[in-house]
């Protein structure tokens, strides 16, 4: 044990005096993080989306806009008219709105389609117009009656009605699928994911095929050392390496980015070191299939690319098609996002991560005995 | 009793033969020269002999075990010196030297105070803290050494650990590895350097093509030639053979033939200035001869029939 220790420990610090690694370590995936997390930041609450409507004011006086503000408290995403192309529906309120309703005659609320758009955003938008207008109803008829005149009822009380604590409530949330993670919630597991497979696949390969070249891993083996300590000793610094980059990323999500871990943060660790334990014992692995560093690097940059992608560290898998879903379920980034969505996104426990957990540890296995098989001094 | 027992050694890549039944033994105290040009089988042996390789044939016996009945032990024992420099260039002579030492079995107290008496023997203590990647092609051989020294061992391996780096320096690492001897460690040394041979090596080991030529002290080497000095004719000896000199071959002993050059030793006890005499009397134009101490080129010359420099 003290011999893998001490390997392990050396390899550590080998890394970490390479001015190269803090920038694949912690520079490159933490710039991927935020643009991914913008790029993939989805309006509101993934548990009660915001569905994106495009509200054309005509209405001059104070009651189009207070009626703008009830569609936004009831969850909708108000558009301005520059981004009108990703809107699901269009409402538009007349020019005469306001004086309309206060003479108490009937105001039409336009509610236009928008070719292409999706369905359930569509309905939602329709629920939530329902419900905006039964507020504003209601609102108005509470100022009316602290008057008794219609047609004296300013923007003031009306705001200090709204402002009111509802007397019921209805909370609403969809039922029957798992929302979609979106944001830093899905850019920041992603990317880690994605750059712990790939660091641990190339410091791990990269270092075991130079080690051979200029004869480290040859004088290791006249010392009274084995060639499983020394694979473990290699697969140990290097999960080192990943904790680093684990811990890092951990930190900054919370306390930078506001990324909600979870309820079940040793769970997430957890996950993390199973996949990095599979990393490294990948990137030892194909360190000892390959003689050139260059073949190595390149074997192990497009594998955790391939990974990355197909695992889901791009895009959501929830949107994904059934047949890449079923793909991701071949790989470990497949299984680790799986299990970090589950603790991250959807803030369940440990039992719902055993599953992914034993998967994970599988891999782990498989790729640590094929790297002690096949390496070479 | 010897420390290092290597019996019919082995070992085929294919069709060739890179070692073939090549048997010696060094001794404590004793500094044991395996001679030969690059390619003749050294490093092979050396890996053999510290279980890189397994042998396909022969036994390799430290301290009276056969290495493969117990290969840490025998490791345990041993420390090996690489030709390349194995060693981390981006960390420090100490932590090179520590980690080497923890590697070795130390435990971390022990790799440190033991570290810190290599640096100063290795003459290395002001650049200790500095990366190996700054130091000089001298400094980094000394580390590449003194990293198998950490743990005492009583059988050093040296296979060619002096290669390219300046004369001085290899004087400083010649001087080190004689006080390692004076100390009572068994060396085995590699080398293609012939000097470094004569120097050093209380016995010598001449290798070539996988095959252990010959064996012996720099002496007994010598005398193979029949005695303690050549003769070198410079002549025309395109167009003629000794063999067409009438008793010639009774007489002396041919080392090397070239067309401008005749080395021969004289068989038997002869008197220098008769067979010299009998030289300048050969059917040849002779424009020189000389005499000469035989070294261990012309040792190796005589068994191979080429130079070790070639």
């Amino acid at each position: 044990m003290k011999r893998i220790r001490d390997i392990g420990h050396n390899d550590l610090r080998l890394f970490l005096k390479s001015k190269s690694a803090y920038i694949w370590l912690f520079v490159m995936p933490l710039a991927f993080v935020y643009f991914m997390g913008f790029a993939n930041r989805g309006p509101g609450d993934p548990y009660n989306r915001k569905p994106p409507v495009l509200v054309e004011n005509q209405d001059p006086n104070f009651l189009g806009r207070v009626f703008l503000d009830e569609l936004d408290t009831q969850g909708m995403w108000l558009l301005n008219p520059t981004n009108r192309e990703t809107a699901a529906r269009t409402i538009r309120i007349p020019t005469n709105f306001t004086s309309r309703v206060l003479s108490g005659e009937q105001s039409k609320v336009g509610f236009f389609k928008r070719d292409g758009s999706a369905e359930a955003d569509a309905a939602l938008i329709e629920v939530r117009l329902v419900r905006a207008l039964i507020a504003m109803n209601s609102h108005l008829l509470e100022t009316v009656n602290q008057t008794n005149a219609p047609e004296t009822v300013t923007e003031k009380p009306l705001r200090a009605v709204m402002k009111r604590p509802n007397p019921v409530r209805l909370n609403a949330t969809f039922a029957g699928r798992k929302p979609v993670p979106s944001g830093f919630n899905f850019s920041l597991p992603g990317n880690l994911v994605m750059y712990l497979m790939m660091n641990l696949m190339i410091f791990g390969g990269a270092s075991v095929a130079a080690e051979r070249r200029n004869g480290v891993l040859r004088r290791l083996m006249v010392h009274p050392v084995t060639k499983l300590e020394l694979v473990m000793g290699k697969i140990y610094g290097l999960m080192l390496l990943g904790a680093v980059q684990i811990i890092f990323f951990l930190v900054v999500g919370k306390f930078t980015m506001g990324v909600n871990l979870g309820a079940n943060l040793p769970a997430v660790m957890l996950t993390l070191l199973v996949l990095g334990w599979v990393g490294s014992s990948l990137g030892v692995l194909v360190g000892s299939l390959f003689a050139a560093e260059d073949r190595v690097t390149g074997t192990c940059v497009l594998a955790s690319l391939l990974m990355g992608a197909l695992g889901g560290c791009w895009w959501p898998l929830e949107i994904a098609p059934p047949a890449l879903q079923n793909l991701a379920l071949c790989l470990p980034t497949g299984w680790a996002l799986k299990a970090l969505h589950q603790l991250i996104s959807f803030g369940s426990g440990f039992g719902a991560v055993l599953l992914p957990l034993g998967v994970l540890l599988a891999f782990g296995a498989a790729a640590n005995l094929l790297a002690a098989r096949f390496f070479r001094s | 009793m010897s420390l290092l027992r290597v019996q019919g050694l082995f070992k085929a890549f294919a069709a060739i033969r890179a070692v073939d039944s090549v048997s010696f033994e060094v001794r404590p105290g004793e500094i044991y020269g395996l001679l030969g040009p690059n390619g003749a089988g050294k490093t092979t042996t050396i890996s053999m002999i510290s279980g890189l390789l397994k042998p396909d044939a022969g036994e390799v016996i430290v301290a009276s075990t056969p290495f493969w009945s117990d290969p840490q032990k025998a490791k345990r024992i041993m420390g090996v010196v690489p030709q390349e420099l194995a060693i981390y260039e981006e960390l420090t002579g100490r932590e090179n030297l520590e980690f080497w030492g923890a590697m070795a079995g130390l435990s971390s107290g022990e790799a440190r105070s033991r570290t810190t008496e290599l640096l100063e023997a290795l003459t290395l203590t002001d650049r200790a803290k500095d990366a190996v990647k700054t130091y000089s092609g001298g400094m980094k051989r000394r580390i590449n050494l003194g990293c198998a020294l950490l743990h005492r061992p009583k059988l050093l391996l040296l296979d060619e650990p002096t290669v390219g780096i300046d004369p001085q320096a290899r004087l400083n690492i010649l001087e080190f590895i004689r006080n390692l001897r004076a100390s009572g460690t068994a060396i085995l040394y590699t080398t293609h350097y012939l000097e470094e041979a004569e120097l050093l090596c209380q016995r010598i080991g001449i290798i070539d093509h996988g095959r252990l030529l010959a064996e012996g002290s720099l002496k007994e080497l010598q005398d193979r030639l029949g005695g303690d000095r050549l003769f070198v004719l410079e002549a025309e000896l395109k167009e003629t053979s000794p063999d067409s000199w009438d008793g010639f071959r009774q007489r002396f002993r041919v080392i090397q033939k070239t067309e401008r050059q005749l080395v021969v030793s004289a068989i038997g006890p002869r008197d220098p200035s008769e067979c010299l005499k009998d030289l300048l009397g050969l059917p040849v134009r002779v424009e020189n001869v000389m005499l000469k101490r035989p070294s261990l080129n012309d040792v190796f010359l005589q068994l191979t029939g080429r130079e070790l420099r070639e």
